[in-house]
């Protein structure tokens, strides 16, 4: 009862943009899709759809091939966002809504609800080239869900909005969430993906260096992070000397530690309580999925591979 | 969603998104004004013409003429031309009037009372000698007429002189029997005359020229569609709902669509254009309705089998034309991946209209052979059925031939589209389309 991708592989030309691409998508859980550009990410959700036919692989959705379920039932934001720029706004979301079978007069209703929601409803019948990026692109996500998919790949929906935006599309994903929909994003702004997702996956050069429950994953590293602070500027310098503890970042706030897998980080507490310091803060708790990228991964910005080019050449 | 629906759903978007644009109602309107502007031209004219009677004075100066000039000048100056029609008679194109006095009537010329003034004297040698007086162009349509009437004076004159009877002197001028036959003895029907057999080629030949006009036209129309599609990105937002071949079936059907309205458009206002003409005519000019004809050789047949290869030309190009237009991500590389399209086409058209106007020998094998080849047919087969050298056979098998690879082009368009609806950057290359269609994406 899952959407299951089964060892994907993919080569264009002379660059393997799949490698070995396994991962599972529990149905009702917002599943993170995390990879630095280059890493896989669109390619994986276009064979996800369809679109590319992989080398080897498969990709099932409750047990049956994705291709042989019906086209309504799945969703799409790619990432290069694309509307017709000289079509009204509201004839388009009909337009996109009639090819999966909605009813005209349907599509149209349930379109002029999400436009309000998302505060442009006056923009209904103005061409889509007179808008901001911005909200091209909440008309860009309506598109998207108007035909009311059961799964909903988007490829970095976040890119490019301002806070406002984020959060309004932040809710319009945990209600979809809350409908029982599988929602399924791509991104490299980890922080968001940290919380929103269920569950994530890492992909790194066509593979999957780690996926499940975010919390598994977060906990996968097998350290944890301390953020410590006491009264006064104390001199923090005996904390380099605690074995299995590296100071990871120090700060006027706090300092955060890293303690090694299977040391207690009780034993910071203790040790600073038998220096006799004011303890301020001391808080445990799992890395960030950043930091967890960033040792699994390396760099985040990593340099982009230029798949583009390679399907040129292919 | 069924592919049938969806085909229809995104024919209808490319139809009423194009049809509303400014650019393509400006451009049907003026068509439109300049079909019935064309098809009023015969009225316009006449109402230019009308009531533009030529004065012209005749001097006689020898009184033993047998048959009046005046009355022979005025009936050939207006006899029927072959380039015209007879003029009305309540208002005829010359009146002609005899003077007396020479000198008074060249000072009317001058005066402009008179266009022109013929002077007929005898010479000594007994001809007649006929002098025109006139400001006019000496070769002008007026002195040519007036030049052919002298002559036929001058014949009567010199038969009247021969003593010949003037009721003999029509069994004289009489037209001789004559008759043209087909070649071959089994052919029986009746043999087509000049006018039937020229407006059949003319009707042909337009005919041909639209077809090809259409293709060109919207053909390319539908490439720089699907690349904007690809420009604007919005390909994958549709190809998530829809196949490629539903997209590209709907587009080359909504295209066609977009052509049928400005041709039926044409076509209705041209038709009731050159129907209105007589009753427009008789309330312009005031005449009695001067009957209006549908143009000579427009049959039913004709007209049918325009649509028909018009119709499968336009899906045979346009599949392959959008096919190209996938391939391409910018606007500006559009022309360059349709040339193998605008060649074929172009040569195909070429060797059609050659052939059609009798520049090429219309039967000969090569010419049979390649008006069967479906990229040229739909230039080809309708110049050889108007000129009635194509067999009935021949025009069915050159139409299944087409509908055979219209199936083949759309297939194959849709393997190219599909990958290549995807594909952005560099032009590929033909190696890589190859294999496209081959492996797919």
């Amino acid at each position: 009862m899952t959407l299951v991708i089964d060892g994907l592989r993919k080569r264009f030309g002379d660059v393997q943009a799949l490698e070995e691409v396994t991962f599972a998508i529990r149905p009702g859980e917002v599943y993170g899709f995390l990879g630095a550009n280059g890493a896989g990410k669109t390619t994986t959700m276009r064979i996800m759809l369809g679109f590319l036919k992989p080398d080897a692989g498969t990709v099932t959705w409750m047990g049956q091939p994705a291709r042989t379920w019906p086209r309504k039932t799945w969703g799409y934001m790619p990432e290069e966002r694309g509307l017709y720029l000289r079509m009204p706004v509201l004839e388009q979301l009909v337009y996109y809504a009639s090819l999966y079978g909605v009813p005209r007069g349907v599509a149209r209703k349930a379109a002029i609800d999400w436009l309000a929601r998302f505060r442009i409803a006056e923009f209904a019948d103005r061409k889509a080239e007179s808008l901001s990026k911005g909200n091209q692109q909440k008309v860009q996500y309506i598109a998207t869900i108007l035909h009311d998919p059961d799964v909903i790949l988007m490829d970095e929906p976040f890119a490019g909005l301002d806070p406002v935006n984020v959060a309004l599309l932040k809710s319009a994903f945990v209600e979809m969430r809350d409908r029982g929909k599988t929602l399924v994003f791509s991104t490299h702004q980890l922080d968001q993906a940290e919380e929103l997702c269920d569950s994530v996956a890492i992909i790194d050069q066509g593979r999957i260096v780690t996926a499940g429950p975010t919390r598994d994953v977060k906990r996968s590293t097998g350290h944890q992070v301390v953020r410590f602070a006491t009264a006064g500027d104390g001199d923090l310098a005996w904390l380099r000397s605690l074995s299995h503890v590296t100071v990871t970042r120090p700060g006027n706030d706090y300092t955060e530690l890293r303690v090694d897998t299977g040391s207690d980080p009780q034993a910071v507490l203790r040790a600073a309580m038998a220096r006799g310091a004011d303890v301020l803060r001391f808080e445990v708790a799992d890395p960030s999925l950043e930091e967890v990228f960033v040792e699994r991964v390396g760099k985040l910005d990593v340099e982009e591979r230029t798949l583009a080019a390679a399907q040129d050449r292919s | 969603m069924s592919t049938i629906s969806n085909i229809g759903a995104v024919a209808r978007r490319e139809f009423t998104v194009r049809v509303r644009t400014r650019s393509y109602i400006f451009a049907t309107l003026l068509v439109i004004v300049g079909v019935a502007v064309i098809a009023f031209v015969p009225v316009i004219i006449r109402y230019i013409d009308r009531g533009d009677t030529e004065q012209v004075a005749v001097y006689v100066g020898p009184s033993d003429l047998g048959t009046d000039p005046v009355t022979t000048l005025t009936m050939l100056l207006n006899a029927p031309t072959d380039t015209g029609q007879a003029s009305e008679p309540e208002r005829p194109d010359f009146a002609v009037t005899r003077v007396t006095d020479l000198a008074a009537a060249r000072q009317d010329v001058v005066d402009g009372t008179f266009t022109a003034l013929l002077g007929i004297e005898r010479l000594a040698s007994g001809e007649l000698d006929f002098t025109l007086f006139t400001d006019a162009n000496a070769a002008g349509r007026t002195a040519a007429l007036v030049r052919q009437a002298s002559n036929t004076i001058a014949f009567a004159d010199r038969l009247d002189r021969l003593g010949i009877a003037p009721s003999d002197q029509a069994t004289l001028f009489g037209p001789a029997s004559f008759g043209v036959q087909w070649p071959d003895p089994a052919r029986t029907e009746p043999i087509r005359d000049t006018v039937a057999m020229v407006g059949r080629d003319i009707l042909a030949f337009g005919m041909t020229v639209l077809i090809f006009m259409i293709i060109l036209m919207y053909g390319t129309w539908i490439a720089m569609s699907v690349v904007e599609e690809k420009s604007s990105r919005v390909m994958e937002v549709v190809l998530n709902a829809a196949t490629p071949f539903q997209l590209l079936a709907g587009k080359v059907f909504g295209v066609g669509a977009v052509a049928l309205t400005q041709y039926a458009a044409i076509v209705l206002v041209g038709g009731a254009a050159l129907l209105a003409q007589g009753p427009v005519a008789s309330a312009v000019l005031g005449e009695a309705g001067t009957a209006t004809a549908l143009p000579e050789g427009l049959t039913i047949e004709l007209l049918l089998l325009f649509g028909v290869y018009g119709v499968l030309g336009f899906l045979l190009y346009a599949s392959l034309y959008a096919a190209a237009g996938s391939l391409v991500s910018r606007q500006e590389d559009v022309n360059t991946v349709v040339l193998p399209m605008t060649l074929l086409s172009t040569g195909g058209y070429l060797i059609g209209i050659y052939a059609a106007t009798g520049l090429l020998d219309i039967r000969a094998g090569w010419i049979v052979v390649l008006s069967q080849v479906p990229f040229v047919s739909p230039f080809m087969m309708l110049g050889r059925i108007a000129t009635g050298v194509a067999a009935p056979w021949e025009v069915v098998v050159s139409v299944g031939l087409l509908v055979v690879f219209i199936g083949g082009a759309l297939w194959l368009a849709a393997r190219i589209y599909a990958a290549g609806v995807l594909l952005y950057g560099q032009r590929p290359s033909l190696r890589a389309i190859v294999r496209l269609v081959r492996v797919g994406m």
